[in-house]
């Protein structure tokens, strides 16, 4: 019972971390909560549902899907926040602005494949169930921790270790600095959100096929919930933001086990509360991403 | 408005006592050559999108249906103004202010029993009539003395379902999962726990959820752990089905039970295989013989690609229905009001229906089992 009960906080952390990696990168760079993040995880379940639906196979699909929300991603960049970049707008203007994002593209979205809640056809991806004694485990929950994990180290590698990842740093830390050392801004920043929005369209992809549902709300579901673990893993910072959904999902699913279902929100949420007045600047400290 | 109301009264109940004999022809009731309009509020767009799409369907549909007189109101014109009212229960408030001063002399919806606890009483204040087409919370035709329901509430229902069940099923214990944040969902729980403890069912376990949840592994793998004979699901269909398939997934063997919530092709479609054996206590069976249902059915299909659920045919029933009262005569709010009171039983998609004195409708209930990927009668 209580092994089964850490595997599914470990596997509901995974999949809030898949989503808060992107979310977190966008914030850690230019200073800005881009909550279109979760209509883009939303927009890549659905064009790789659309794929899928046309009879691509599955794997091509994702990874077309994928690109397409890198690439809306950077479209987003320029309509919603490159304009208000340029005015030198603040941090609240283009908070405004991508709500106003995440409001077109729902919309559209639900334009064209309409309100209902969608799901991949049966078998069209793993589905396999292994029972190990008392406890089951599905072969995608592995798939989205290996897949999570896995993006984190990717991600904080290339950060650290890579050109990219070093001008993406500069732009973190000083943008008028960096542009005056001869890093191009707007190619960093349009990099920046490709590579945020491809993860959270990996993210919205996944999680539509463990939950089986894809809607035009999906994002909604999820967004809440990875707000707050970036501020709890420290603001910007992608190892701090998995170790702060793999928090919440634990103690999402401890509560439920040991104090009941009722309670589940108002504990998980009053552990971070004490978190966060232990720690203010988040479990991984202030400007992680900076100093990575 | 008000003054044209009481003309278009005056002389709908002078044709009626003048007209007489001449009443018999159909087409020509008392109400002739006039028009009502008739306010819809459905959550077209939203969370509830999926219930409110097939309400929009079917108005629509009843529509074209009067239009070509296979609906007949007696030679009267009925104007549906279906509004979207996007799953948000602020635009369902103002919505219904809307209509209570638009001439409207009905209004069908909205389409949540929550949305309809916070609304409704803006249109009762205001005189306007409703009829709920898809309100099956506890409360709803106690909020107004012209509030109307042609659903079945779940409390007319779910009883029944239990009492089928657990001799069926041989139930001794039964585990509860419910959302406690919408008011249908919290009222499931209630009933049902009436239910099942009049047929003296132990409950071993409830458990709960927000809506919008899609992870509901930490409350299930806790009712597994107790091993009920049986699992009832207070949901609406998003989170029900995600419920059915991860209970599944899990191994829990309990036989699965639901309310008004799991009632819809949409939730075998989504569920897939782990939808199967699960009972439902519903308002409608698409394969009745009543009201040109099979008609209904028939057009509805070759219109929208799919089958009627019964949100799309309590909505569609309500157009029978209103029809019906505004070719007797009523083209006002109180007319309409008056006409449903005393409303004869009458054939609709859903079975015959009238309304009870307590507004709440007098119909046949159907306990539907998932076989193979569609609903059947449960036996």
């Amino acid at each position: 019972m209580l092994l089964q009960q850490c595997a599914n906080g470990i596997f509901l952390g995974a999949v809030y971390a898949l989503f808060a990696i992107g979310y977190t990168l966008v914030f850690g760079v230019l200073d800005i909560l881009n909550l279109a993040h979760a209509a883009i995880f939303m927009a890549a379940a659905f064009v790789a549902l659309w794929l899928v639906g046309l009879g691509a196979p599955i794997v091509f699909a994702i990874a077309l899907a994928i690109v397409f929300a890198g690439l809306l991603g950077i479209l987003l960049d320029r309509v919603a926040f490159a304009p208000l970049r340029k005015r030198n707008a603040g941090t609240l203007v283009p908070l405004i602005s991508s709500i106003g994002a995440a409001i077109v593209i729902e919309g559209v979205f639900r334009g064209i494949f309409g309100p209902d809640e969608r799901r991949f056809p049966e078998g069209s991806f793993v589905s396999t169930q292994f029972h190990f004694g008392a406890l089951t485990v599905g072969a995608l929950d592995l798939i989205i921790l290996a897949t999570a994990l896995g993006l984190m180290l990717v991600l904080s590698y290339v950060l650290r270790a890579t050109p990219l990842g070093r001008d993406i740093r500069a732009v973190a830390d000083d943008r008028i600095a960096a542009a005056l050392l001869g890093i191009n801004l707007e190619r960093t920043i349009a990099l920046t959100f490709f590579i945020a929005s491809a993860l959270g369209g990996a993210a919205g992809i996944l999680i539509g096929l463990q939950y089986n549902s894809v809607s035009t709300d999906m994002g909604g579901r999820i967004e809440l919930k990875g707000l707050a673990i970036i501020i709890l893993g420290g603001m910007g910072s992608v190892t701090g933001a998995v170790v702060g959904a793999f928090v919440l999902g634990l103690v999402e699913t401890l509560a439920v086990a040991w104090i009941g279902s009722s309670y589940r929100d108002a504990v998980a949420f009053g552990v971070m509360f004490v978190l966060l007045v232990l720690r203010p600047q988040g479990l991984l400290g202030k400007r992680a991403l900076r100093a990575a | 408005m008000r003054i044209a109301n009481v003309l278009s009264a005056l002389t709908a109940a002078a044709s009626l006592s003048l007209a007489g004999a001449s009443i018999a022809l159909a087409a020509n009731g008392p109400a002739a050559g006039k028009t009502v309009k008739i306010g819809v509020i459905a959550d077209v767009t939203g969370g509830a999108g999926a219930y409110g799409t097939s309400q929009k369907n079917a108005y629509d549909l009843a529509a074209e249906d009067l239009a070509a007189g296979r609906i007949d109101a007696g030679g009267a014109k009925i104007v549906f103004d279906v509004q979207d009212s996007a799953s948000d229960p602020a635009q369902v408030v103002n919505l219904t202010q809307r209509f209570t001063t638009d001439g409207s002399a009905l209004l069908l919806g909205p389409t949540l029993s929550s949305e309809a606890k916070k609304a409704d009483p803006l249109a009762v204040r205001a005189g306007l009539t409703i009829l709920a087409t898809s309100n099956t919370a506890e409360g709803i035709t106690t909020l107004g003395p012209c509030v109307f329901r042609n659903s079945l509430a779940e409390g007319q229902v779910v009883p029944e379902a239990v009492g089928k069940a657990v001799p069926r099923w041989k139930v001794k214990t039964a585990a509860i999962i419910y959302g406690d944040d919408d008011q249908f969902t919290k009222s499931d729980f209630d009933i049902f726990k009436a239910a099942l403890d009049a047929q003296h069912v132990a409950i071993v376990d409830v458990e709960t959820f927000h809506k919008k949840d899609v992870d509901f592994k930490a409350q299930l793998t806790k009712i597994a752990g107790k091993k009920p004979d049986l699992l009832v699901v207070g949901a609406l269909q998003e989170e029900g089905v995600k419920i059915v398939v991860q209970a599944k997934a899990l191994g829990l063997r309990a036989h699965v039970i639901g309310g008004n919530g799991l009632n819809s092709p949409k939730f075998i479609e989504l569920a897939g295989a782990a939808a199967d054996g699960v009972v439902v206590g519903a308002a409608y069976y698409p394969g009745n013989a009543y009201g040109g249902n099979r008609d209904f059915v028939a057009r509805y299909k070759k219109k929208y690609g799919n089958a009627p659920d019964q949100f799309a045919a309590q909505a569609y029933a309500a157009a029978q229905i209103a029809a019906r009262a505004i070719k007797d005569g009523a083209v006002t709010s109180e007319q309409i009001c008056a006409a449903f009171k005393r409303l004869p039983l009458i054939e609709t998609v859903l079975g015959p229906v009238a309304f009870l004195p307590t507004r709440d409708v007098r119909a046949a209930s159907a306990i539907l089992q998932v076989k193979g990927g569609t609903f059947a009668y449960f036996k």
